[in-house]
């Protein structure tokens, strides 16, 4: 991506169970309209809406972002890619952009499930209807399956996600808008209930509600406010069926090679050579612990090998990029929007806006997103200094 | 939110998504299906590029974006590749424990999902270790076959 861009909004409603005092468009315009006042534009001053809802099962209406933000006389979409969806509509709203064919694009995502009732019987439902709905595939057992491949192959143990979880609840003290704000001992985490061996409820995710919006513009507009330089960016695919992902070398169903990709285009435009050195926050998609430890060899801070003794130093080592100081998805997860959430973070770390939860000296961030059956990966990475 | 509406208890109106629908699987899946219920074999097709047996077999390979050629039977045991034991009950979905797994038949390039009955878990800890040596397993028949995924399901075989 070579024209420069960058995020100057950021709008987000709290994260929680449910909403149960806003409709649906209530969440919505409430993010649309905190990230234009935050980016010092109206409605009538972006060229593209883009609006990120995951299935509609889990919400239990029809295309949910339908009833608000019309943003009359401009083009409008809806993106859908499961997880990702928040960041792909992000990717989507930044090609717009980049492209000339918008000054500014307004991204928002929004995440209703707390109307459901069964939520994982939902969840069943994105599943192949011929060949694989007729199992217990939801997005915990999905986790699962990863995660037992995970010990198997690099000798990860429950203490090792305890201590990612036990980090990620932490950071979340600090962050208003987490659904979650409860401490929790390794201990405590090791010992949840069981959800699928080997994940525990603790190491998963909540159901939560939520939007978020961000504005991206160009160069002109972004040069004059207070922005976050989008400094690479990028989305990547592979093949939906997991079964198909077990017999290729480098590229198994725990190698994660969209994030691996993704984080390469990004790095390639964003200069970064030494991710473990050269980025200062990371916020990652990780609806579970298990699932965030499968993300550091894909972004190149460590050898999967290395994976269980990375997280022993984490918390010791000062030269490590900050993880999550939002608390992550597993102090909230807006599925549609959580994608969204962690560009948004990032942009306001990298703007020194993010109020409580804000590191010191913040030059470069990085958000990723994943989804589908961990077929759709992007990474985003934003910093204080202009491409 | 605006002070006029603020004292109002928020309204909750019960709603259920119940809809009816026949899904198309296909000519190849169909093939697949008809090979389960006539022959009890499972089928693969073979990507003329990649030449991957992939299984379930399927009309095209979406890696090389080629049509599948001949269609080949693979063996009815192979290695478990990955698993969980699902042990919390969920609305909706089956009573636990459920033991789910990947597995790679002998002769396929790529691995079928199914339930793994028939695996003792009184001792969570201890059906996993077991699984997690990556086991052979052997595909078991039901008895009432109606040539669906669901006609069959993996079974530890040692």
């Amino acid at each position: 991506m070579s024209a420069r861009l960058a995020i100057i909004g950021v709008g987000q409603t709290p994260y929680k169970r449910a909403h149960r005092d806003k409709s649906s468009s209530d969440l919505l315009w409430e993010a649309a309209r905190e990230a234009l006042d935050d980016a010092g534009l109206d409605i009538t001053d972006v060229d593209v809406v883009i609006q990120g809802v995951a299935p509609d099962a889990l919400s239990g209406e029809n295309a949910v972002e339908k009833s608000a933000i019309t943003g009359v006389g401009i083009p409008h979409m809806r993106v859908n890619t499961g997880g990702v969806t928040g960041s792909s509509a992000a990717f989507a709203g930044a090609s717009y952009v980049a492209s000339g064919r918008a000054r500014a694009a307004l991204v928002v995502a929004v995440e209703r499930m707390g109307q459901s009732v069964t939520s994982q019987a939902a969840f069943n439902t994105i599943f192949d209807p011929i060949l694989e709905k007729d199992f217990p595939l939801t997005t915990i057992t999905m986790a699962a399956l990863r995660a037992s491949m995970s010990m198997r192959l690099y000798g990860y143990t429950p203490y090792h996600w305890a201590k990612i979880a036990q980090r990620n609840y932490r950071n979340a003290l600090k962050n208003p808008l987490a659904h979650l704000h409860k401490e929790y001992t390794i201990e405590e985490i090791m010992n949840s209930p069981l959800l699928a061996w080997p994940i525990h409820k603790f190491e998963a995710c909540p159901m939560s509600e939520g939007a978020c919006a961000v504005v991206i513009a160009n160069e002109d507009l972004a040069a004059a406010r207070n922005p976050a330089w989008i400094q690479g960016i990028a989305s990547t695919t592979d093949s939906y069926a997991m079964g198909d992902r077990f017999r290729r070398e480098g590229a198994t169903l725990v190698d994660l090679v969209t994030l691996r990709m993704s984080a390469e285009r990004a790095y390639l435009d964003a200069g970064v050579t030494d991710p473990l050195h050269e980025i200062d926050v990371i916020e990652l998609y990780s609806p579970f612990s298990s699932a965030e430890a499968m993300t550091y060899p894909a972004l190149g801070l460590c050898e999967a090998s290395e994976g269980p003794a990375f997280v022993d130093r984490q918390g010791e080592d000062p030269e490590m990029p900050f993880f999550n100081p939002s608390g992550g998805p597993q102090a909230g997860n807006p599925v549609s929007a959580t994608a969204l959430v962690r560009i948004a973070e990032t942009a306001l770390q990298v703007r020194g806006v993010a109020g409580e939860r804000q590191r010191p000296d913040v030059r470069r961030a990085l958000a990723t997103g994943q989804g589908g059956a961990t077929q759709f990966s992007t990474v985003c990475v934003l910093g204080t200094q202009r491409p | 939110m605006t002070s006029d509406v603020q004292d109002i208890e928020p309204i909750e109106i019960p709603g259920n998504w119940q809809f009816r629908y026949n899904y198309f699987a296909g000519a190849s899946a169909s093939r697949f299906f008809a090979e389960l219920r006539e022959n009890r074999r499972v089928m693969g097709t073979r990507c003329p590029k990649c030449e991957r047996i992939l299984v379930p077999a399927r009309s095209f390979c979406d890696a090389c974006f080629v049509r599948t050629t001949d269609w080949v039977p693979v063996a009815d045991e192979g290695v478990l590749e990955t698993f969980t034991i699902i042990t919390a009950a969920f609305p909706g979905l089956p009573e636990p424990p459920v033991v789910l797994a990947y597995v790679t038949l002998d002769g396929a390039d790529t691995a079928l999902v199914n339930v793994v009955t028939g695996v003792d878990c009184s001792d969570i800890d201890a059906a996993a270790a077991r699984l997690n040596r990556q086991p052979r397993v052997k595909l078991a028949f039901k008895d009432d076959i109606q040539g669906r995924i669901t006609d069959f399901t993996f079974v530890v075989d040692e």
